[in-house]
């Protein structure tokens, strides 16, 4: 090799060093990434974005990013960016659709997921998370008109400790709750949510029906079962056992059973 | 089919980025993931599992065929976003674990400010036996992940 050709590798690999492309920030970004370091990751995307504004793999780096710390609105902002530079790029449309699913606004999902899977129909993660959005429909257009059997709060007991027990159905309407008012869309919202999503995990997983939950906070633990298109759930201190904690939900389901046949006798 | 990570279509090379956004981690920290899974993995009845960021990228997978890491870590990771939103809105604090049976097997997720741990189990999984494991290894994981 020649001097003035080491000199010019020896000056491109300083200027590398000190002036890194924007490809280069990206692929240095993504390696924090893969280490949890979101945080530091954000910003090496952030000046790569600065020097080619038009890049779609920084936006949606950007919007991964985001998404990992949880910063819903820049993440929809990335990913929007995203499809400026290309229109139907299929993991900006996902990741839109995700943030549309977590927000409650499964219409919006569907339309992203859709139209990710018209350019590309062989997208699994957008197949799936479409699929399960099209169970949550079928549920809805199957309950809608079906009578509700009312459940007389008088007929529950509650365990000691226990509170917010809720009987859902799987299209969110509430069949018997006993908590704060402005609560109870919340929380039928939430339940029959988690039940709908663990649904679909654990069928893509080939594990069949989803019987029954725990979800375990610090503060306390939801324990709920489900069946024939119903949800109830009941929220115990955390640190309760989970045999009492099963034992609980148990006498609540049967009560809720005994109820509902009285209210409708 | 469209890539793990890297965009489709035109994006990508147009602007002049052959970048690979669903490589592996450096070796000795995924070394310690796959460890981390695979004693999971160990517990009576867990039959494999993933570890997926909140946006469902997989991390690591040892799962079973046919099942895809994927499509698991696309519902894994929307169902871990509920249960962590879920616990906030309700005001029921920090999202820990979570267990989902069937009549034939379970699953479990764990939440961390990394992302989910998800465990599959068949009808032996015991959640008394395998939650508190679940709950040591996102510790294990956060800690090892914060060291820079």
């Amino acid at each position: 090799m020649g001097l003035g050709a080491l000199l010019e590798r020896v000056l491109s690999s300083f200027l590398t060093a000190r002036f890194p492309s924007a490809a280069e920030l990206f692929r240095r970004a993504d390696r924090l990434r893969h280490e949890g370091r979101y945080r530091e990751a954000i910003r090496l995307v952030d000046e790569g974005l600065r020097r080619t504004p038009d890049s779609a793999t920084g936006h949606l780096l950007a919007g991964y990013l985001h998404l990992a710390v949880r910063e819903v609105q820049p993440a929809r902002e990335a990913f929007q960016n995203a499809l400026t530079v290309d229109p139907n790029h299929p993991r900006a449309l996902l990741g839109l659709a995700r943030i549309a699913i977590e927000g409650g606004d499964p219409d919006a999902g569907r339309s992203a997921l859709e139209r990710a899977l018209l350019y590309h129909p062989d997208f699994p993660e957008a197949r799936v998370l479409e699929k399960m959005l099209a169970v949550r429909g079928a549920v809805q257009s199957n309950l809608a008109g079906a009578p509700t059997r009312p459940v007389r709060p008088g007929g529950i007991r509650l365990a000691r400790e226990g509170r917010d027990p809720i009987l859902a159905r799987l299209d969110g309407s509430v069949v018997f709750a006993q908590c704060d008012e402005d609560q109870k869309p919340v929380l039928a919202q939430h339940v029959t949510q988690v039940v709908r999503i663990a649904s679909a995990t654990l069928a893509r997983a080939g594990l069949g029906a989803l019987r029954r939950g725990i979800i375990e906070g610090a503060q306390a633990s939801t324990y709920l079962q489900t069946d024939v298109g119903l949800v109830l759930a009941l929220t115990l201190p955390s640190g309760t056992s989970i045999a009492d904690g099963w034992s609980a939900l148990g006498r609540l389901w049967a009560d809720k059973a005994k109820a509902a046949t009285e209210s409708g006798g | 089919m469209a890539d793990r990570r890297v965009p489709s279509g035109k994006a990508g090379p147009e602007a002049g980025e052959a970048l690979h956004l669903g490589g592996p981690p450096p070796p000795s920290r995924a070394q310690q993931v796959r460890e981390i899974l695979g004693k999971l993995g160990q517990l009576a009845g867990v039959r494999g599992g993933l570890i997926v960021t909140p946006d469902g990228f997989v991390i690591t997978a040892d799962l079973p065929p046919p099942i895809s890491a994927e499509e698991l870590a696309a519902l894994g990771a929307t169902l871990g976003r509920e249960l962590e939103l879920g616990m906030d809105r309700l005001a029921r604090g920090t999202f820990r674990t979570a267990f989902f049976s069937t009549d034939g097997g379970a699953i479990f997720l764990g939440g961390s400010p990394i992302g989910f741990v998800i465990l599959l189990g068949d009808a032996g999984a015991e959640p008394a036996a395998v939650s508190p494991a679940l709950q040591e290894a996102v510790a294990r994981l956060e800690g090892f992940w914060k060291v820079q």
